[in-house]
């Protein structure tokens, strides 16, 4: 019924008219283009029978090197006609392989609104996410997130130094102000994660003189 | 750098770059002012204090201390660089090239100015700039890993492939054996899977493979090792690898279609338009059986077949495929059988299944053939099925009744009403398909999709206000109202400006095209940031990927709707100038030449008085509260023309139209859309031999289409009433034409009225067909206006033929017969034919309500209360809708009080 395959760059767009029909946290485009071009590995979409996006997963990896090499789950979203389907499942799956495989992640984490029920059910029966922490107020409206995290399973031997890969280049993100940006809503279909930072990527800064 | 200063002031000097570079902006202003109270004309910190204000958004202040940096110190490349680095941040890409090209002629091995340069070269195209300049970084700093793999892409870029291979061999071999070491195994893999990609773009199919052999161990990423391996084999006929490889990617993911045909195409079974031979089929069948066990889980194991499958078989594996997902209630599985509609025959059969297993279901509460009982819920969703059928087929009636049968079934499931309104939609009752959609989008207020497709509802119908105050329930960003265009939502500002453009509203619908506009602008922007980016992170295939998508980032649906609406807006700005409107330009107009211009001085004055006040308060907020991050809050400036009266205020509407017209013809160069306009702005600019073109265009196109034939006649028409050619440039578009003349076959031979009639007679049965030709008629002889109005009356709608056989829908389509509407209204300006047009199509069209058709809510609204008493079917629908509607009034009080986001 629909394809779960891994975005490319002409997916963007229909990406983000996705997300924006689907959940209250939005990126401009630049943010979607940050994340294909730090992690092209780590973008996925659900394309239905007709070549329409119906879903997504962007996801991350986090470059602080002071804490454990793991990913972050930014966003995800179904449209609400296309429940029933296990998408997200599908679509958060195939993110968290891809983050393990490629860039040795330990384990996932991923920011909830406290009342989400639906979306905390998928995240703790179904995908075998358990709640980590409470972040007070992380939305704009003051509700509390869940920060909720999945350990990933062990990782291959050809990776167990991937702990550190992406760090070389840690610089990537240094110039982003980590803004928690208020994140999902809606109960079913829009199961949705949270995301953070904003989209400020690449050098801001002019070259020096 | 500053080295003209005494060493104190020198020292200061750095600190301003120091400051500058770590965004420290009053340190850096503090220790400019100390340097200029002793050398207030010191050139290159005058510059440097001019690019920090530049950062504070002070611009003006800015421009000016850079320029009269660079005037004290012209020989300065600091002072050139500045100048460069003010334009690039206002965009201005080609006037800072040019000031980075002057930097250079001073300090010619500057590495921070070639970088910089490079970056304005990726960003405007300048290739073979960008490969000269990447040369030169590479010569000056040969043991930076960045500037080896600049060299290539920019190679790579020029169209120059087999260069950018041979730099990357060059770059793997100034690396030691065991490279690369543990913490960039990531960035070295996706260096090889560029290459190959490279390898694989130039044909070099056999030596890609080897390489990917001999490097598999330091490729990091698998997924993408397999699949261009599996890819490649394919394409050079080695299939048997080949299948093996698209298998042990099925068992990763058996939901990915292209492994699908992948493997189809290594088993010789792939047809591109599904056109197989019955001995294929019969293979493709047994090949999915044998997967179906494999991978029961995979829903596209079952999907697939549908397509290739035809007949008893197709309907048996249908029927098979459709009852679980009844049983399990799965909402999109009509829109995922939908593509079936368009193979000849499926449709009828889909039909008889899908009412075989409606009464089934009624009758014994089971699926034909099964002894297990079905849960309630699968005879909502078998009726949710059959009326999203009915409504495909255009029998709006029946889709109608069974969506009610199922809301009665089970009143509390939010699709049914959502698919209702879209029902009533297509059926053209667009305010009883907004007031169905607002139903739903109260059941649930935490779901914006259901306040998006309400949004959407509402605009069709041309609510505005309503739609805007709808969506901002979802939109508000802290104190900001709406942050609608802040995040790019173009379906909104585009579906909003085609709504103000019905209504008239111009200057809003403008300014919602506009937007559309200035999103892509933005997105084309956004791309200079990572062309430094992406070769550190040596994500090289998605950044090549991503330049190529920029570049026809304008051929984009969206833009493409936006700026054929900017230039509607336009011409009919020209065709109607708008007289002031507001109640100053009243003022204005009272008054005479000199006073108005006076005024209009004293009214922009006073625009740059709040603009700046607003900039102020601005930079108050910045400097205040968040700056810890030192990332500048960009706080939204004052929108001084909400209602987008300004934008109709141009000088030239025809020229700001062809700006637009530019990009479509640059990037929509096969859309007939494209073309007609490009007729109609160079018609009204009297651009002859443009017009001309495009008319050539559309023929070439579709010579039958009916717009394309209004141009055609049009187009002679008019050139042969202009007077005989005076001018030598009139003489020359003369000459021109007469030699391009024979080309068009259409002509041959025949004057403008023959050409019309033998349309006509080529295409008979069509309306809009012989409604051009009516029109072209009217044209061509206006005394003959009755005859044309009597060719479009005399149009018959007939039965649509279904599979062969004559079905129960009729031919003509909603959208058609408003066009001929309007026409008929504003083109002959003939009320009582409009008027005898409009009760036909009532007729045709029982819930339009731009017809007034019977069952339309406009009607239902007007009968009021004897409606009760009447016992038809299609009344209960609209009162009901009209209930609806009064519910969802208080849905959205509801939603106001009690939404929180």
């Amino acid at each position: 019924m629909v394809c779960i395959r891994q975005a490319t760059v002409e997916d963007l767009l229909a990406m983000q008219a996705c997300n924006l029909l689907c959940l209250p946290e939005n990126y401009q485009m630049k943010y979607y283009l940050y994340h294909i071009l730090s992690w092209p590995q780590l973008l996925f979409v659900a394309e239905d029978y007709g070549g329409k996006i119906v879903g997504y997963v962007l996801a991350k990896m986090e470059e602080d090197a002071s804490e454990p090499c793991h990913g972050h789950i930014t966003s995800l979203a179904v449209l609400r006609t296309h429940r029933k389907l296990g998408l997200a499942t599908k679509l958060m799956t195939a993110a968290q392989n891809a983050m393990e495989s490629v860039f040795g992640a330990e384990y996932v984490s991923l920011h909830v609104r406290r009342s989400n029920r639906a979306a905390i059910n998928l995240y703790t029966s179904t995908l075998g996410y358990k709640i980590h922490d409470v972040e007070a107020k992380y939305y704009a409206d003051g509700e509390d997130a869940y920060d909720m995290r999945k350990q990933l399973k062990g990782r291959p031997a050809a990776h167990h130094h991937g702990h550190s890969h992406h760090h070389a280049s840690g610089a990537c993100c240094s110039g982003y102000a980590a803004k928690p940006v208020e994140a999902d809503t809606g109960t079913g279909a829009s199961v949705s994660a949270s995301a953070s930072a904003p989209a400020n990527a690449g050098e801001r800064r002019a070259g020096g003189v | 750098m500053g080295s003209s200063l005494p060493p104190k002031e020198a020292n200061l000097f750095k600190v301003i770059v120091k400051s500058y570079e770590t965004k420290q902006y009053k340190k850096g202003l503090k220790a400019a002012d100390a340097i200029l109270r002793k050398f207030p004309e010191h050139g290159e910190t005058l510059s440097m204090k001019g690019l920090i204000l530049n950062c504070m958004d002070r611009k003006s202040e800015a421009y000016e201390l850079v320029r009269r940096g660079l005037k004290n110190d012209l020989k300065s490349h600091v002072c050139w660089h500045v100048y460069g680095l003010l334009y690039r941040s206002d965009r201005e890409y080609r006037e800072a090239i040019k000031c980075y090209r002057n930097a250079l002629k001073i300090d010619p091995d500057n590495i921070e100015i070639l970088r910089d340069l490079s970056l304005l070269q990726a960003q405007m195209r300048d290739l073979t700039g960008f490969v000269e300049t990447r040369q030169q970084l590479l010569t000056l700093k040969p043991n930076h890993r960045m500037n080896w793999i600049g060299f290539a892409v920019s190679h790579h870029l020029n169209s120059n492939g087999s260069k950018a291979i041979e730099i990357l061999e060059a770059y793997e071999g100034t690396l030691e054996d065991d490279y690369p070491p543990e913490n960039e195994r990531y960035e070295h893999g996706e260096m090889l899977l560029y290459k190959i990609s490279l390898l694989e773009e130039h044909g070099r199919l056999d030596k890609a493979l080897e390489e990917m052999h001999k490097k598999e161990a330091k490729i990091v990423d698998k997924l993408a090792f397999k699949e261009q391996m599996a890819s490649m084999l394919a394409n050079l006929g080695r299939l048997e690898e080949g299948e093996k490889i698209y298998r042990s990617l099925l068992f990763m993911n058996s939901d990915n279609y292209r492994y699908f045909m992948g493997l189809q195409k290594c088993l010789g079974l792939y047809s591109e338009k599904g056109q197989y031979t019955s001995d294929e089929v019969e293979r493709l069948d047994v090949l999915y059986k044998s997967l179906k066990e494999q991978y029961n889980w995979s829903s596209a194991v079952k999907r697939i077949p549908l397509d290739f499958l035809e007949g008893d078989k197709f309907r048996e594996a249908a029927d098979f495929y459709i009852r679980p997902l009844l049983t399990k209630g799965v909402p999109s599985l009509f829109s995922d059988l939908s593509p079936l509609y368009d193979h000849p025959g499926k449709a009828c059969i889909l039909e008889q299944l899908f009412l075989q297993l409606e009464d089934s279901i009624k009758k014994t509460g089971r699926f034909p053939g099964r002894t297990q009982k079905e849960p309630p819920s699968t005879l909502m969703w078998t009726l949710f099925l059959v009326s999203q059928h009915y409504d495909r087929r255009g029998q709006h009636d029946i889709a109608l009744a069974k969506i009610d049968e199922a809301i009665k079934h089970t009143p509390t499931v939010i699709d049914l009403y959502s698919v209702k309104g879209r029902i009533l939609k297509h059926a053209g009752d667009l305010a009883a398909a907004a007031a169905l959609a607002d139903e739903a989008r109260s059941m649930d207020l935490a779901d914006r999709y259901l306040n998006s497709e309400c949004v959407m509802r509402m605009l069709q119908a041309d609510q505005v206000g309503l739609a805007e105050k709808t969506a901002v329930l979802f939109t508000k960003d802290g104190d900001q109202h709406n942050n609608l265009h802040d995040m790019q939502c173009m379906w909104y500002e585009l579906a909003s400006g085609e709504s103000y453009f019905r209504q008239g509203d111009l200057g809003r619908a403008l300014k919602m095209f506009l937007a559309v506009e200035k999103h892509y602008a933005d997105m084309t922007e956004d791309q200079f940031d990572f062309h430094s980016y992406c070769l550190r992170k040596m994500t090289l295939r998605a950044y090549v990927s991503m330049l190529k998508f920029q570049d026809k980032l304008h051929s984009h649906e969206y833009f493409h709707k936006a700026a054929a609406g900017a230039i509607r807006c336009y011409m009919k700005l020209h065709d109607s100038p708008i007289k002031a409107t507001t109640e100053e330009g009243d003022e204005m107009s009272k008054l005479p030449p000199s006073q108005r211009k006076k005024l209009r001085q004293k009214q922009k004055k006073a625009e740059a008085r709040a603009k700046k006040e607003a900039e102020e308060k601005t930079e108050e907020e910045t400097t205040s509260g968040s700056s810890k991050s030192g990332k500048r809050q960009h706080a939204r400036p004052v929108d001084l023309d909400p209602h987008g009266e300004k934008l109709l205020q141009v000088e030239d509407p025809l020229l700001e139209a062809t700006k637009y017209l530019k990009l479509l013809q640059n990037n929509s160069a096969s859309s007939l859309e494209t073309h007609i306009l490009s007729f109609e702005l160079n018609m009204r600019k009297q651009k002859i031999l443009l017009a001309f073109q495009a008319v050539k265009k559309l023929l070439k196109l579709d010579e039958n289409n009916p717009d394309c034939h209004r141009c055609l006649i049009r187009f002679f028409h008019e050139v042969s009433s202009f007077p005989a050619p005076r001018t030598d440039t009139e003489k020359l578009i003369w000459s021109v034409l007469e030699s391009e003349q024979p080309d068009i076959s259409q002509l041959h031979g025949r004057s403008l009225i023959e050409v019309n009639q033998s349309f006509l007679e080529k295409h008979k049965d069509s309306l809009m067909h012989r409604t051009a030709a009516a029109e072209m008629l009217l044209v061509l002889e206006p005394e003959k206006k009755l005859e044309a109005i009597k060719l479009i009356e005399d149009s018959t709608n007939k039965l649509a033929p279904v599979d062969g056989v004559l079905g129960p829908v009729r031919e003509w389509k909603l959208d058609d017969c408003i066009a001929v509407h309007k026409l008929l209204e504003t083109v002959f300006i003939d009320e009582d034919a409009a008027s005898r047009w409009k009760a036909r199509c009532a007729e045709y069209f029982p819930y339009s309500t731009y017809f007034g058709g019977c069952r339309s809510s406009a009607v239902a609204y007007a009968v009021n209360d004897n409606v009760q008493n009447v016992p038809e079917n299609g009344v209960l629908a609209y009162q009901e809708a009209k209930i609806e509607g009064s519910r969802s009034l208080n849905g959205k009080l509801r939603a106001f009080k009690d939404l929180t986001i």
